[in-house]
């Protein structure tokens, strides 16, 4: 008996001490956690829980005040019901997706800035840089000195063609003393200040009859307009064709990847399926945009044939032997990046050709060309605040995350593709591009979700949600609901459903991130 | 040996022979030479760019110097550096009509206050929540993490809508304490530290526990030290941010004399923007503070977000 009661008695002592060093533990780290958890559970857990109850109920700040006291009415589903039959909620998604266009170009202007900052600029070894800087100081002595001498002759622009000609030779001099950092700094200096002030400097920028993009328009617009004038209607429209021809090549190339892609077996069937409908979608567009009857159906031809070449090769492709089989979810990710980039280019040709069908009747009207009025036209307003994200957006955090995985692609990669005889496209198409994957993964989910919820401060600061509600988004549909109108509840209800897109996105990377995360 | 045999051993040697000479003289200069004209051109594109990058920062500054006729003239160029609109803006004359119902250097102070105190407290609580997480072991320490990270993924939109409930009911609407007490505590800042202070060896604080230190002398005489990159990153970040910050001093302040600078330039733009000089003052000055931090720290930012730390 004794022998056995004594290790159970130690045991249990031992028991004993671990729970009580266990529960010390526990204090101390709480103790540390302290500080940081109350507001945790204050500002953050129960807000949550909060913004939970909001939603189902009637809550209101014109009702529920210091003065008024209604009861509160937990109404269920009514807020979500009311949101979801609202027709101007589904404007203001629309407008909050329009702006995502942007996040390509932006993350290729990234990618290309990135890419240029990375190569050698020293031009060699030592000597050449020394030459190189010699090179630069006589480019400025010229430059420098031609403008002078526009100045002295009276010239007209000659101060702004001074000012400009000199920015450009210091920029150029700081970068060839100080090599890519300087560049890097004025690179990231748009995205660094990004914020109300840069809106309302923009907001100026855009302004329609003195401000500086304007200004600098018209000029532009009016040789436009008499080159126009002087060349005959029918040959201008025949630019229109030209579009129409380079689309139906972008088209081409976009099934021939797609292709190559299938038969190597390196992407599934929803990829490809996703990618092809997705190209398609310009050619409908189409449809919309031309009212001449041959231009919308050379536009559909054009689809509807990259849409069979597709079918064909889908199907065409089973009973060879050739063909390696991919699961069929396989390379998801780049077939939507696939598809969505071949879009994107199809909607410019579209655009183009429609420019070029409508170029000749703008150019009679006795104006002549103007210039768009930017932030206060419907139809320029997006536009306008996308070309003033991708300034800031190019040389943002992703450049400096593409200049962290430049870095990190292996040199013998390289030596290897070299051996290869590849060319410069196919050493960035074979090697770059997909060491970059988990980088531009990155990149387009955090756009996305950022997309989704961003927008009210440029809403906000440079057109408040106008002209004509083409600039509201949800973030700032939620403000005015929520901060302005005083309805609670019913703004909380938009959050939520604005939470339920991030979370699919979120979906979206945990399933198809981990893969390239992994690689 | 057959005659073909020897033609081809003479032509292998004659093969090596060419192999074992010095390249041809010309070769490696056209090569240098043809890199120097390429690094020529990157650097030409790449001042373009630099250039339209700053180029609405030049007009801006240009603009701020202008008089107001000036100002809605077609150059660029101001006719003297005038710093007039400088000194309207930061010692305004109660009887000037352009800057009425203004108060700029006080919203500078007040930017400036909220972002330093809120910076100050977030680092501070973030720092002792992220030895907790990476340094300490106690029992339910990852579940509780995992709930922090997840809070992350929420918009921030979500939480804006209660939180102005609450700080109605505690009566911080429209006072400094509502701006700074809900941001003095942050999951990213947390979830960033941590992830500094775990790439710091463990041996350290074995070598800490066996000379007795305490656990506050091992956070503060050690680790703290030590996660000074991260601690610096996260100070950028939460400064920058939170003089930045719009939507929620937007919706918690009433009155102008606690504005925030962004508030009070949206204020200036809806109230007085057709001073587009005296404006673009203001703007200028108040991107200066954030010049300041992006010069003196770029080093630490750049670093920061290469780790994987990106904010939004």
């Amino acid at each position: 008996m004794s022998d056995a009661t004594a290790p159970d008695r130690a045991a249990r002592r031992d028991k004993a001490r671990r729970a009580r060093r266990a529960g010390k533990r526990l204090a101390v780290g709480l103790a540390f956690l302290g500080p940081n958890i109350v507001g945790f559970l204050c500002f953050t857990a129960i807000p949550l829980v909060f913004a939970l109850v909001l939603a189902f109920s009637n809550w209101d700040l014109r009702l529920h005040n210091m003065f008024k006291d209604e009861p509160l009415k937990f109404v269920g589903l009514d807020n979500f019901r009311r949101l979801l039959g609202t027709p101007e909620f589904y404007r203001y998604l629309g407008n909050t997706l329009f702006m995502m266009m942007g996040i390509p170009f932006g993350i290729a202007g990234a990618l290309g800035s990135a890419i240029l900052l990375s190569q050698d600029l020293r031009g060699g070894s030592g000597r050449n840089w020394r030459r190189l800087i010699l090179y630069v100081g006589v480019a400025v002595v010229l430059v420098g000195g031609g403008g002078a001498l526009l100045v002295a002759a009276g010239a007209p622009l000659a101060g702004l063609t001074l000012l400009l000609g000199g920015l450009a030779c210091a920029v150029l001099m700081g970068g060839v003393l100080g090599g890519s950092t300087v560049y890097r700094t004025l690179f990231y200096l748009p995205f660094f200040t990004n914020g109300v002030a840069v809106f309302l400097l923009w907001k100026r920028f855009y302004s329609p009859i003195d401000g500086p993009v304007n200004r600098a328009l018209q000029p532009v617009l009016d040789r436009l307009t008499t080159a126009v004038q002087a060349t005959p209607a029918p040959a201008v429209r025949a630019g229109s064709w030209l579009a129409l021809a380079v689309m139906a090549a972008v088209m081409f190339l976009g099934v021939r990847t797609l292709r190559r892609l299938w038969r190597d077996g390196e992407m599934g069937a929803v990829g490809v399926l996703l990618a092809a409908g997705l190209m398609t979608l310009p050619a409908w567009l189409g449809l919309r945009w031309w009212p001449t009857g041959a231009l919308a159906l050379g536009s559909v031809v054009i689809g509807g044939a990259a849409l069979l070449g597709v079918a064909t090769l889908l199907l065409g492709g089973r009973g060879s032997g050739e063909r390696f089989v991919a699961p069929r979810g396989e390379a998801f990710g780049t077939g939507l990046m696939l598809g969505v980039g071949l879009l994107l280019l199809g909607v410019l040709c579209v655009g183009a050709g429609r420019v070029f069908d409508a170029l000749p009747a703008m150019a009679g009207h006795p104006e002549g060309l103007t210039p768009p009025l930017w932030l206060s036209s419907p139809f320029w307003a997006k536009p306008a605040m996308i070309f003033m994200g991708l300034w800031a957006a190019v040389g943002g955090n992703t450049m400096l995350l593409y200049l962290a995985g430049l870095s990190g692609v292996p040199g013998e990669l390289y030596e290897a593709a070299d051996i290869d005889g590849a060319g410069r496209f196919s050493r960035f198409w074979h090697v770059t591009w997909p060491q970059l994957a988990p980088v531009t993964f990155f990149v387009v989910v955090m756009g996305v979700i950022g997309g989704l919820q961003g927008g009210f401060e440029m809403a906000k600061t440079m057109t408040n949600g106008g002209p004509a509600g083409t600039t509201t988004f949800l973030s700032f549909y939620i403000y005015t609901e929520g901060f302005e109108t005083g309805r609670l509840g019913y703004a909380a209800a938009v959050t939520w459903t604005l939470f339920g897109l991030v979370f699919l996105v979120t979906i979206f990377n945990w399933k198809f991130g981990n893969r390239y995360v992994n690689d | 040996m057959s005659t073909t045999e020897r033609d081809s051993a003479r032509v292998h040697a004659a093969c090596e022979e060419v192999a074992m000479l010095p390249p041809p003289r010309g070769v490696p200069g056209a090569a240098a030479q043809r890199k120097l004209w390429g690094s020529l051109a990157v650097h030409v594109v790449l001042a373009a760019i630099s250039c339209v990058m700053i180029l609405p920062f030049v007009w801006m500054v240009l603009t701020s110097f202008k008089t107001l006729d000036e100002s809605f003239a077609a150059g660029w160029l101001p006719s003297a550096l005038r710093w007039e609109n400088y000194g309207a803006l930061l010692n305004p004359d109660p009887d000037d009509l352009r800057t009425r119902g203004m108060n700029y250097l006080r919203w500078y102070w007040n930017s400036l206050f909220v972002a330093s105190c809120v910076t100050f407290l977030q680092v501070f609580t973030s720092a002792l929540a992220a030895f907790s997480f990476a340094r300490l072991k106690w029992p339910g320490r990852d579940k509780v993490f995992l709930l922090y990270l997840s809070t992350m993924m929420l918009p921030g939109l979500v939480m804006m809508i209660p939180n102005y409930q609450i700080m109605i009911t505690l009566g911080l609407v429209d006072t400094y304490w509502g701006l700074i007490i809900p941001a003095a505590f942050s999951a990213f800042g947390t979830f960033l530290l941590r992830q500094f202070m775990l790439t710091i060896p463990a041996s350290l604080d074995e070598a800490a526990e066996i000379d007795g230190a305490s656990k506050w002398r091992l956070f503060w005489d050690v680790i703290l030290p030590l996660a000074r990159p991260g601690l610096i990153t996260l100070t950028i970040f939460t400064f920058i941010g939170n003089y930045q910050s719009f939507f929620w001093p937007l919706v918690m302040l009433k009155s102008s004399s606690r504005y925030t600078l962004p508030v009070g330039l949206l204020f200036f733009d809806s109230s007085q923007g057709q001073q587009l000089n005296l404006l673009m003052a203001g703007i200028t000055m108040s991107i200066i503070p954030m010049l300041l931090v992006f010069v003196l720290l770029q080093k630490y930012l750049v670093k920061g977000i290469q780790l994987g730390a990106v904010k939004g």
